[in-house]
């Protein structure tokens, strides 16, 4: 059993083609999940009659069940139950035409909700009392203050946090591989088993994902070392 | 094959599933274990500076935090016997897939307890740094004293996560052949075909897990965080 270096370039040429299907379960999921994360998050900052708890239920259960749960729940629940409806209303929808990658976004999605709003949450709770209190005294209603003191801090402050989780994002659209959706862990396994070189695909896989990663990361890096600039900490 | 989706049968599962929960917190616990000194030995050369060593540790977090743990996974479990035969002609793969697990699991949680060892104390206010050279502390009793115990509070929630986020990740063992919950809900649905409810069952499973250990970690934390004052939220 030896290494062959040469093939890793060409499951990498092969594999990098399923970049696309990739970078769509990591975006879609993410911009959609961040308008459910603040909506989420500023229900549960503000306790909002009844709203709260269905919030807090959606956070706590997404958040505490693996997304490949997600995902296959929703790849063959959704199906069944757009069947019944359809039967039930005539409308002669047929689930078996619909692409097998809606499902993976309504999982990643409501997946991404709770994981950002959890996260938009902290965010605004760590920002300091004083904020809020200089924004009322300035006479600022409570949504100026929101808008325009507390949700830019704690916006600004979650930008590490935004990063892992769009990287979490990332590495967690490979989960899309085991309900047979060519993205680029997909790719890899079908060019591993089709040349029984499943070491080096995978290593061609982890090369594309590495890259991506650091790419993103250095991006927000830029990005964080602008926005806090102020900031001191630590025993350096 | 009766009904289309069978809620009984998730009574019938969760019984059968659970059996094989020991097998999941198995490779959790030693998977935390090994990461956790793993963790404190990548955080001490990032933290000082240790040449070499430094750049080894980035590069190690970095490729662990740029891939997906189920390309890890692989990775493990086809590159590891490749090398080990390469190197020491040792031959393990007649291993049990779980080692592979524990050791991929292991090496993931290592580099994220390292990086957050890292942000804690570094996250700790300069200011702290300062007063205890004032007070004319030496490095390292200022590093022991005041830095570390302020580090461990703010480290401690993010450890939970990871530590919740590796119990959600074991879910995906089952790829690599490993007989946890995932893969005996595997050879359930190859048995009974009824894939709905068995994932349904493993969520129950799995939240209620989260729900557990959430419970357990809120109550450490409210410990670590006696000496808070209550009052320092933007919005009570």
């Amino acid at each position: 059993m030896t290494i062959d270096i040469p093939f890793i370039w060409v499951a990498f040429k092969e594999i990098i083609k399923a970049l696309p299907t990739t970078l769509i379960l990591t975006i879609v999921p993410l911009i959609a999940g961040f308008l459910i994360g603040i909506a989420v998050a500023l229900v549960r900052v503000y306790k909002v009659k009844y709203l709260y708890q269905i919030a807090n239920g959606y956070v706590s259960f997404f958040r505490g069940t693996p997304i490949i749960m997600h995902i296959m729940v929703i790849y063959f629940g959704f199906p069944l139950l757009l069947d019944q409806i359809s039967l039930k209303f005539g409308l002669g929808i047929q689930t078996n035409k619909i692409p097998i990658i809606l499902f993976i976004l309504i999982a990643l999605t409501l997946a991404a909700g709770s994981y950002l709003s959890e996260i938009i949450r902290s965010g605004i709770i760590s920002v300091a009392n004083g904020q809020m209190e200089a924004a009322y005294s300035v006479g600022m209603t409570k949504f100026q203050a929101m808008i325009r003191i507390i949700l830019p801090q704690a916006l600004a402050q979650s930008i590490p946090n935004f990063t892992n989780i769009f990287v979490g994002f990332l590495h967690t659209s490979s989960i899309a591989f085991l309900v047979s959706q060519k993205e680029i862990t997909g790719a890899a396994n079908i060019i591993a088993g089709v040349n029984l070189k499943f070491l080096e695909a995978f290593i061609a896989a982890g090369i594309i994902y590495w890259g991506l990663t650091i790419l993103v990361e250095g991006l927000s890096f830029l990005l964080e070392k602008k926005v806090t600039a102020y900031n001191r900490g630590g025993v350096s | 094959m009766g009904k289309a989706f069978d809620i009984m049968l998730i009574f019938e599962f969760i019984p059968t599933l659970i059996h094989y929960l020991g097998v999941t917190l198995q490779i959790l616990a030693a998977s935390i274990i090994l990461g956790l000194i793993l963790g404190i030995a990548a955080a001490i050369p990032r933290l000082f500076r240790i040449p070499l060593l430094n750049q080894l540790v980035i590069l190690y977090v970095s490729f662990i935090r740029g891939t997906p743990i189920l390309i890890q996974l692989f990775l493990v479990f086809y590159g590891l016997p490749a090398i080990l035969m390469l190197l020491f002609s040792i031959d393990i793969t007649r291993m049990e897939a779980i080692y592979f697990v524990i050791i991929t699991y292991a090496l993931s949680n290592g580099a994220g307890f390292a990086e957050i060892f890292r942000a804690a104390i570094r996250a700790v206010d300069h200011g702290q740094t300062e007063a205890g050279y004032s007070v004319g502390m030496t490095g390292r009793q200022n590093f022991f004293r005041i830095v570390l115990p302020q580090a461990v509070r703010i480290a401690f929630p993010n450890m939970a996560n990871s530590v919740i986020g590796s119990l959600k990740d074991t879910s995906l063992a089952f790829t690599i052949g490993v007989m946890d919950m995932m893969g005996r809900g595997d050879t359930l649905i190859s048995a009974t075909a009824h894939a709905l409810e068995v994932y349904i069952s493993l969520a129950i499973i799995y939240y209620t897990i989260v729900l557990l250990f959430e419970k357990l970690f809120r109550m450490l934390e409210k410990y670590h965080n006696r000496y808070q004052k209550a009052d320092v939220t933007a919005v009570a």
